[in-house]
């Protein structure tokens, strides 16, 4: 795969810059006894990490990845090679991707082994939510991207998908705790339908629905990255 | 055979601007064709959608028989692209960024190899960040010919470079040119393209205004003719401009011209001091036809 080659590379500029490493490596760690002070269930806790890792490490990360490296003209030297454009977009992103899936297996058995969470029951369900997350986030960070000037701004432009999902996905406030209504809206947030997957994992709960506004969130991030990704600086 | 194909090049940007109208030209197999042309006459703009980086508003490019835009796949592993302004990121040394360029071609040359064709070499284990203007303009070359390209696009190469880099360059290029490689280049170094150019083009405004052979475009203008005359003779020709005591002639026939001048001076015994005959320069033509479109 000549994807790989750009991975590769991403993944040496990504153990050289300290903001990425700390944003995606640090801070989640930082969040675990906070969260574990809070909740003492395990399994919302594991559910949840996965989730920040998602917004994190793989979202905010590569937002910022795609910008700094159309802003050093890196995305318009490799247009001019020989990979296709979703080839370099896959390149870009992996190093983010491989961070953000080893730090959701590690925190899921280091928070699995320090609250006795049971294994999960229907893992795949876990599997197609993480996978279908990864897919989402990385599409949004693009679609982001288009819209960020600088890698400083990317500071404010992640900011709605961040505080969205955040707040609005179940991760600080349970949606059963909202109004019935508002709850049924934020069910269509990208991070809704990953979390309830991930719960499926464990428990009874929907899982068509889910995975049909995942497959919807694809679709539109699918167009929004045709439609507006930017290649080279706006000038 | 011929390996671009140019016709009815019409470029628009989104705010309706023309930065190419009605382009055509045609670059043979290991030929060098070069682009000239003053800031903002849109070479560049003509440049990157002969690339496949974006496709004609009006008009058809053919690469090697492909489009470049569509057909990128078949054309690319064949190419090589020496933007104007390529980047790399800054945190990885140069044999890094060479090796994850080799990682995305069918069938590269060696790291190394292409690190000497530049000689960069010494520079290897060097960040990208560090390395001078000219340094970054040679490593974007290696990578352009990292693939073995047979078709070389090379946007202004040697901006940046000392002279001494320069003339590498040249010869680097002037070797690849005998391999049989076909160079389409832009350049605004007038010399760069008399020294290495077979044709080339002169644009402006977002139009050809002059093609052909370095010596076609050239004899189009008039050539020149100076000395100092002796005082107090009329002279036979007609003076075109004195400065300091110096006339210059111009004339469209060089060799009848100095001829006339010549034989009258030696009929009446006279010293032409200090002459000087020459041909139109590249850059003369240049200037007269910039100043004429302007």
């Amino acid at each position: 795969m000549r994807a790989v080659a750009v991975g590769k590379a991403e993944l040496k500029l990504f153990w050289r810059n300290r903001t990425a490493l700390f944003n995606s490596l640090v801070l989640p760690l930082l969040l675990v006894p906070l969260l574990i002070s809070v909740d003492l269930d395990g399994r919302a806790l594991v559910v949840g990490v996965i989730g920040f890792v998602l917004l994190m490490a793989v979202y905010y990360n590569l937002v910022t990845t795609f910008v700094a490296r159309r802003e050093e003209l890196v995305l318009k030297r490799l247009r001019v090679g020989e990979l296709t454009d979703p080839e370099i977009l896959l390149g870009a992103s992996l190093p983010s991707v491989v961070v953000g899936l080893g730090q959701t297996a590690l925190f899921a058995v280091i928070i699995g082994a320090m609250t006795d969470v049971a294994l999960p029951a229907r893992p795949w369900f876990l599997l197609a939510g993480v996978a279908g997350g990864v897919v989402v986030f990385v599409l949004l960070a693009a679609a982001s991207s288009a819209f960020t000037r600088t890698v400083e701004m990317a500071q404010v432009t992640s900011l709605p998908v961040l505080m969205a999902c955040m707040l609005g996905s179940g991760l600080v406030i349970p949606l059963s705790a909202l109004p019935e209504q508002v709850a049924s809206v934020l069910e269509f947030l990208p991070l809704t339908p990953v979390l309830d997957l991930l719960r499926a994992g464990w428990e009874d709960g929907p899982v068509l629905r889910p995975m049909l506004v995942l497959a919807v969130w694809t679709g539109l991030g699918t167009y929004a990255v045709r439609r507006w990704f930017r290649w080279d600086p706006r000038r | 055979m011929t390996a671009i194909e140019v016709r009815g090049l019409t470029r628009r940007y989104s705010g309706g601007f023309e930065a190419v109208r009605n382009v055509s030209f045609d670059v043979e197999r290991g030929e060098m064709f070069a682009l000239l042309g003053t800031n903002g006459a849109g070479k560049t703009s003509t440049v990157e959608v002969v690339e496949g980086l974006s496709r004609p508003a009006e008009g058809t490019v053919r690469v090697l028989g492909h489009d470049p835009f569509s057909e990128r796949r078949l054309v690319r592993p064949r190419v090589g692209v020496m933007l104007q302004e390529g980047g790399f990121p800054p945190d990885l040394t140069v044999s890094e960024a060479t090796g994850m360029w080799a990682g995305t071609l069918t069938s590269p040359r060696p790291v190394d190899e292409a690190l000497s064709l530049v000689d960069l070499t010494h520079r290897a284990s060097v960040r990208v960040k560090q390395l001078s203007g000219g340094e970054r303009r040679r490593l974007d070359l290696a990578l352009a010919l990292l693939g073995k390209p047979e078709v070389l696009f090379l946007d202004e190469p040697t901006t940046g470079l000392d002279p001494e880099s320069r003339r590498n360059t040249w010869k680097l290029i002037r070797a690849l040119l005998l391999e049989g490689v076909t160079v389409l280049l832009t350049t605004h170094y007038l010399e760069e393209a008399q020294a290495l150019a077979d044709r080339l083009a002169i644009m402006h405004r977002g139009r050809i205004v002059a093609q052909g052979t370095v010596s076609e475009v050239v004899d189009a203008y008039p050539a020149r003719i100076s000395f100092v005359p002796p005082e107090g003779v009329p002279l036979p020709v007609v003076v075109e401009a004195e400065v300091s005591g110096r006339v210059t002639v111009r004339t469209n026939n060089l060799q009848e011209s100095l001829h006339e001048l010549l034989s009258w001076a030696h009929a009446n015994g006279v010293v032409l001091s200090g002459l000087d005959a020459r041909s139109a320069s590249l850059e003369e033509a240049f200037l007269a036809i910039a100043e004429e479109a302007a």
